[in-house]
């Protein structure tokens, strides 16, 4: 049997199906199961890859159907970073929190299967091709995401959950509005083939679709004014979930709008609008950022602030922005995972997560200490670390569309951004330490883990080319539509 | 060789003379300002008489290495100094080929400097003595110096900015050639000068740094025999030199040794008189004192000479 | 291998080996840090000088590296002096916790260097002095002392700097898409570029902050104080002057090719070298008055090295030949006396536990080498004749005169007189004075560390009289920089009227004299000399008792500060404090934005889409 993308749906259902029973038998399935399934993951996206990079885009459809009418998955570089990007930090989240000792009253297990539903969800949402499809996962990925932030029992998080699902709620009803008014216009929920149908809808339609699309979709890429469930989402759930939260749920939410906005539609369109979103969310999270006492909220609205400069780059809407935002959300999603699942350890008794419990935990943890400053660095965009190359052909793309003023505002909030990095890094090193707190030392998984992605932050850092190109076949993807839409098209015609 | 031996001995007699002239105008002082004080006060050779005894006392007080080198300083930058001011116009007499100098390889900005090694050297001395009276005379005396320094140096760079020169000889030159002295050509640069010359003397009311009855004469406090004997020595060289640049600057220079002396001996009563007149300033007062008018009328110098 | 990458290399993964080796022995990141940059060192001096060229495309960019002439007079400095300090830093740091990260941070802050002045595109020129202000930051907060007043100032101020330089190059960018240096300049000089000016402004700001300009400086005094002494010497020495070689980089290399038919562009070059200029002479005039209040001998030190910076600043932004040189000099010279003075300082730190000179007093006879070696480099910095530091000052002067700065030269002349304060404070108040009981134990340092600060001395002395060697680098550089024709003498300085300063005949004169009045003293009366410590003094007839200290330290320039009052009263800090209170409170303002509140998102939400909806209908 051929690997094909749908392996990446039917996997970690059948798993998620398994689990239950075969641990029964054994506790331990529970935490193993999917652990195999993202290691598989990992195989499919390497193999897939290797295959889009001979054949090109690989278009599937299940259960026969043709397309238009069927689903069908599609699975090309654009999609095939991130579906790489998610099994990654899915199974790196994994193998962290292996030993993460949760809440003891409830099972592990439930955990492990979230934690999988909710990077199966976001990879559904990239490799589908069908709009419908894609709010369903988009749906996936929204429960998952609710019952990990109110995994700790207690009321903050059940409130933060809430506000999640109050929110969310809103997501999903102008999405489903959008995708039932492009159904009653072109006649089909096909993303290739709504590109091409598009420009049959009247304008002032298509533009209220556009609206639904961007508030729908900027909740799941939390947007300003939208994003208010976001911090609290990010603070409640367990610390890995916030790596996945940044690194993969975030992450699908952006995807839907670039494809929305680029194949679907064209990005002029609404590029405009985004880019003074995408500004307005950065400046505003970072300042918000700075103001906040405990790391992971820190954390999260720094994510929100990354996000609108991603958004920004999307506005902007060229190949080389395309490729920026790409990089920024590839590096988003390697230090933003380092600095939670560093957080997670050196607050691991704490119950507050404030800064000021940091004080000298460097001491008692130097490698830990050491790779949240490595993000930290790294975040704030210093070379030699991955992140500066991002911003670098961020600031390139946006010097390209001569948009200075917007390059001066968002040079001026990393400023904020590398005091609020800078302080917590000089109040883990250079407080007195407190004696109170009890320690957690993390095992060899999470020093692995964390050294994996220090590498990577690294290695990219000194040597771009690691990446670039292949992030340059993506954004080429998806700025030229043609390819994709044939693909899917034509499979079926003949 | 025959040159370099007549241009030592010129060098030798030029410093002689300094110090003669330089040990006379204290002496002079001191008569004048004991008659102003209805005193009969000392004969005006006591200058040199002191320096005999101190030259000649067996017992001599060794504080460090600063306190040896202290003296040598001064001397050192006395002689340097001198040797790069030119004391008479070059050339129209014969005998102004006694006083032969390297003026040619001088300039103002490094006489500026040159005068200000001697001062840190002493400061240096005083201080390794311990005695705290030391160490404030020499901060007076430096605070005064960035007092007096200002207007001295807008002077100065109005000559240099007017004459398109930095050379002491250049500027003797213009004198020469125009007829007209600096300090009626640039009356407001020279008056300037003048006032900075006021606390460059160090006659009272800007005596802060010696200071007697109230510092213990201050930096030399604890300087006796030959180290405070030579400092003397110094200082007279350096009373001379003062007011051979102010002559060559602003009087036209001099074309014999008497001309220099009737000059000299002029400016060197104003800051005497002055003194007479006025009681001590506190150190902020001086300061204050120089960067009030004497700075104004630099500055209305130094813009008449820009335009 | 290339030779210039090879060299990189070799400081680069030394700090990495020097960061994992403390693991193993405390005593070996010292000797890893030294080891390597005398390998690349070795490495710089054997080669030829044509080999230091370096391309390498990656990531869609293209990076050049070269070493040319203007570059080599970086070079000796960053190597000489580092060379000097990581081998004072041996005994220096001996015994000190968290030795790794210092020589980490050091050696990496070196390469950074090293790339900055050999970058021939912006890219490199920006990676490089962003892995020099962070791994300098790392050693600024390494004593972990004020991490806040100290550690962030510097980063929020490099950063500043560094962001005003990368919206520069992004200008630039977008106005001819190349980032390399020589084909910017070329396009200069051949089109107008639409933002050339703003680019050129920027540019100058950030390398401002490094150069701790007025009224950038903010964080350099606290950074010079904080850092331990035998980084400061080169964060002082050769690490601010990162500033001046970008700046020498824009006024000289980049805006002077501007097209000359342009006159505006013509116009602003010489306008904002002036104003660049009188920035230097404030700053050179505002932190020399600070310096001369403070107590502790680091932090006047820091000061002076802002003041000294202004000057260095002047000279480039004047822009006649002779300034320039006047200036590089200058830059040279501050890296050695500068260097010296903070090794020093460092020595007395480590020997008698601080350089409060309220606490200690008297340490000539303790150690008499680092005293030595203090005098050597104060008469340099003061300008007095005749060591080397009197032959920029002499040449900045006179640049100035000649160039017409009148104004100018009197706020300088007066930072330079003021500096006679200082530089006495710093040699009375550490090393003259009545000796202290508690400093009795006190003992020179150690050979290693002595031995560096002497060479730079012995170099001081040397350069007061043949300035030629020095100027010879200068001249070769200068041509690059597109000075035709730079002359210069061995002994002799001229300027423009054709007034000249013959130093061998200066030196000579000293000497002679010197020599003279040193024999006269100590044989006149030799056997009569009665030697006595600071406690046998005359004051009032009564002799001070054993335990106590009469040494002048507080207040010492009291009457100079209520004189000099008004020039005193405002502060930059309380300004940017201000300003950092009010972002404070906007920034708390704005946060309030997030309630918390479900239904208030809730509304949000509902808000934004009705107002999104009713913009797009009505415009798009």
């Amino acid at each position: 049997m051929s690997i094909t993308p749908v392996h990446y749906i039917a996997v970690p259902l059948a798993a998620a199906f398994l689990i239950p029973i075969l641990s029964k038998f054994h506790k331990e399935t529970a935490r193993i199961i999917p652990g195999l399934v993202f290691s598989y993951f990992l195989v499919i996206s390497f193999v897939l890859m290797r295959q889009v990079s001979n054949t090109g885009i690989i278009s599937e459809t299940i259960a026969g159907w043709r397309a238009p009418w069927g689903i069908n998955l599609v699975f090309g570089y654009f999609s095939g970073f991130f579906a790489t990007l998610m099994s990654v930090i899915g199974f790196l989240t994994w193998l962290y929190s292996y030993r993460f000792k949760l809440v003891d009253s409830k099972p592990a297990m439930s955990y492990y299967i979230l934690l999988m539903m909710l990077v199966t969800g976001s990879i559904g949402i990239v490799i589908t091709g069908d709009i419908f499809n894609m709010f369903v996962f988009l749906e996936i990925v929204a429960i998952s995401a609710f019952s990990l932030t109110s995994f700790y029992p207690g009321r903050d998080g059940a409130e933060a959950a809430f506000k999640y699902l109050l929110i969310a709620s809103f997501s999903s009803f102008l999405i489903l509005l959008a995708v039932l008014l492009l159904y009653t216009q072109t006649g089909t929920l096909n993303i290739a083939e709504l590109s091409t149908k598009v420009h049959l809808i009247p304008q002032s339609l298509k533009l209220t679709i556009l609206v639904m699309f961007v508030v729908g979709l900027g909740i799941e890429s939390e947007l300003f004014p939208l994003n208010g469930w976001a911090p609290d989402a990010y603070s409640q759930a367990p610390a890995p979930v916030g790596a996945v939260f940044a690194g993969v749920v975030v992450k699908g939410g952006i995807y839907a709008t670039m494809r929305v906005m680029f194949t679907m539609f064209d990005i002029n369109e609404m590029g405009q609008i985004l880019l003074i979103l995408g500004l307005i969310t950065t400046i505003i999270a970072e300042v918000a950022a700075i103001k906040q006492t405990q790391v992971k909220r820190m954390l999260a609205y720094s994510s929100i602030g990354q996000m609108g400069v991603v958004m920004m780059a999307i506005g902007i809407g060229t190949e080389d922005a395309v490729f920026a935002a790409l990089f920024m959300m590839f590096n988003h999603a390697i230090i933003k995972g380092l600095l939670f699942f560093s957080t997670g350890f050196l607050l691991h008794n704490s119950l507050t997560k404030t800064i000021a419990e940091m004080k000298g935990v460097a001491k008692k943890f130097p490698v830990l200490s050491f790779m949240f400053a490595l993000g930290s660095f790294a975040i704030v965009g210093l070379p030699p670390f991955s992140g500066f190359w991002s911003k670098l052909y961020f600031l390139m793309a946006a010097a390209d569309a001569k948009l200075f003023s917007m390059i001066a505002l968002v040079l001026a909030v990393s400023i904020v951004e590398i005091v609020y990095y800078f302080r917590v890094v000089g109040v883990m090193y250079y407080h007195q330490p407190d004696e109170s707190l009890p320690t957690k030392q993390p095992g060899l998984n999470a020093y692995f883990v964390m050294g994996f992605l220090a590498a990577l932050i690294i290695g990219v850092g000194v040597y771009p080319d690691l990446i670039t190109n292949f992030l340059h076949a993506a954004a080429y993807e998806l700025t030229h539509k043609t390819e994709y839409v044939q693909t899917v098209l034509t499979q079926f015609v003949r | 060789m025959e040159g370099l031996a007549i241009k030592i001995l010129g060098a030798v007699i030029t410093t002689i003379v300094a110090f003669a002239v330089g040990m006379t105008y204290g002496g002079i002082t001191r008569k004048l300002t004991a008659r102003v004080q209805n005193r009969v006060g000392p004969t005006i050779f006591q200058n040199f008489i002191d320096l005999l005894k101190l030259q000649s006392k067996k017992t001599n007080i060794y504080h460090g290495v600063m306190g040896h080198f202290a003296p040598m300083w001064i001397i050192t930058a006395a002689i340097t100094v001198l040797m790069f001011i030119p004391v008479l116009h070059p050339g129209t007499a014969w005998y102004n080929s006694w006083f032969p100098n390297l003026s040619f390889h001088g300039d103002l900005i490094f006489l500026l400097y040159m005068m200000v090694f001697g001062s840190l050297g002493m400061a240096l001395g005083a201080g390794q003595t311990g005695n705290p009276n030391s160490a404030i005379g020499v901060t007076r005396g430096l605070s005064q110096m960035v007092g007096f320094e200002i207007p001295f140096v807008l002077a100065l760079v109005a000559l240099m900015v007017q004459y398109q020169t930095t050379s002491i000889q250049d500027i003797m030159t213009v004198q020469r050639e125009s007829g007209v002295w600096m300090m009626f050509s640039n009356p407001f640069s020279f008056l300037a000068a003048l006032f900075a010359s006021l606390g460059m003397f160090r006659y009272s009311p800007f005596d802060i740094v010696g200071a007697p009855a109230e510092l213990a004469s201050g930096p030399v406090s604890e300087f006796g025999g030959k180290y405070l004997g030579t400092m003397m020595s110094g200082g007279s060289i350096f009373a001379f030199i003062k007011l051979t640049l102010y002559v060559d600057l602003f009087l036209g220079g001099a074309y014999s040794i008497p001309e220099l002396l009737i000059k000299t001996f002029a400016l060197y009563m104003i800051p005497v008189f002055y003194g007479w007149v006025n009681p001590r300033y506190r150190t902020e007062q001086a300061i204050r004192y120089f960067w009030g008018w004497p700075t104004a009328l630099g500055v209305i110098g130094l813009l008449i000479a820009i335009f | 291998m290339n030779t210039l990458a090879l060299i990189l290399l070799i400081l680069f993964s030394g700090a990495i080996v020097a960061f994992l080796s403390e693991k193993v022995s405390k005593f070996l990141p010292s000797l890893i840090a030294f080891i390597s940059i005398t390998a690349a060192g070795i490495l710089f001096y054997t080669s030829p000088a044509d080999v230091f060229n370096f391309k390498l495309s990656m990531a869609g960019l293209n990076f050049t590296l070269k070493i040319d002439e203007f570059s080599r007079l970086f070079v000796h400095m960053i190597i000489g002096l580092s060379w000097l300090a990581s081998m004072y830093a041996v005994g220096y740091m001996q015994n000190k916790e968290r030795q790794g990260t210092f020589f980490f941070n050091m050696l990496l802050s070196i390469g950074g260097m090293l790339g900055i002045v050999a970058a021939r595109d912006l890219v490199s020129f920006f990676v490089f002095w962003e892995i020099m202000t962070w791994s300098s930051f790392l050693i600024v907060v390494w004593t972990g002392a004020d991490f806040r007043r100290t550690g962030i100032w510097y980063m929020v101020f490099s950063a500043m700097g560094a962001y005003a330089m990368l919206m520069a190059i992004m200008m630039i960018y977008s106005d001819i898409h190349t980032f390399n240096i020589d084909e910017i300049i070329a396009a200069i000089a051949e089109q107008r570029l639409p933002h050339l000016v703003e680019a050129s402004v920027l540019l100058l700001f950030g390398f401002s902050v490094k150069a701790a300009l007025m009224p950038l400086h903010v964080w350099a005094p606290n950074a010079y104080t904080q850092a331990p002494a035998a980084y400061t010497a080169i964060f002082s020495g050769v690490l601010s002057k990162m500033g001046i070689f970008g700046m020498a980089l824009v006024l000289l290399s980049m805006l002077k090719f501007a097209n000359p038919a342009d006159f505006s562009l013509v116009y602003i070059n010489g306008f904002i070298g002036q104003i660049l200029a009188w920035l230097g002479a404030i700053t050179a005039a505002i932190a020399t008055l600070y310096a001369l209040i403070q107590t502790d001998a680091k932090k006047l030190l820091a000061y002076s090295s802002v003041a000294q910076l202004g000057y260095i600043t002047i000279g480039i932004a004047i822009g006649t030949p002779l300034s320039v040189m006047a200036s590089l000099f200058l830059a040279v010279l501050h890296a050695l006396f500068k260097g010296t003075l903070f090794l020093a300082m460092g020595a007395v730190e480590r020997q008698a536990g601080t350089t409060d000179m309220t606490k200690i007093s008297g340490l000539i006879r303790r150690m008499p080498w680092t005293f030595f070696v203090t005098l050597v480099s104060i008469i340099s910095l003061a300008g007095v004749p005749p060591l080397a530091g009197f032959v920029g000052k002499w040449m900045l002067y006179e640049a100035l005169i000649t160039n017409g700065n009148v104004f100018m030269v009197v706020v300088v002349f007066f930072s330079s007189t003021a500096a006679f304060l200082y530089s006495y404070r710093i040699l009375f108040g550490i090393f003259l004075g009545q000796e202290e009981d508690d400093t009795a134990h006190v003992k020179e340092a150690p050979l290693s560390m002595i031995l560096p600060m002497v060479v730079m001395a012995l170099l001081l002395i040397a350069l007061g009289t043949y300035p030629g060697l020095l100027f010879d680098p200068i001249a070769q550089g200068m041509t690059v920089l597109g000075f035709e024709n730079v002359t210069w003498q061995m002994t002799v300085l001229s300027n423009v009227w054709g007034n000249t300063v013959n130093l061998m005949y200066i030196s000579t004169t000293i000497g002679v004299a010197f020599v003279a009045a040193l024999l006269f003293l100590t044989l006149k009366g030799r056997k009569g000399s009665r030697n006595v410590g600071t406690k046998d003094i005359s004051t009032s007839g009564e002799i001070p008792l054993e335990h106590e200290n009469l040494t002048y330290q507080l207040d010492f320039f009291k009457p100079f500060e209520r004189a000099a009052s008004p020039l005193y009263r405002r502060k930059m800090t309380k300004i940017y404090d201000d300003l950092s209170n009010g972002l404070d409170a906007l920034f708390d303002f704005t946060r309030k934005i997030y309630t918390g509140n479900g239904q208030t998102y809730a509304l949000y939400v509902v808000i934004f889409l009705v107002a999104l909806l009713i913009y797009v209908q009505n415009t798009l």
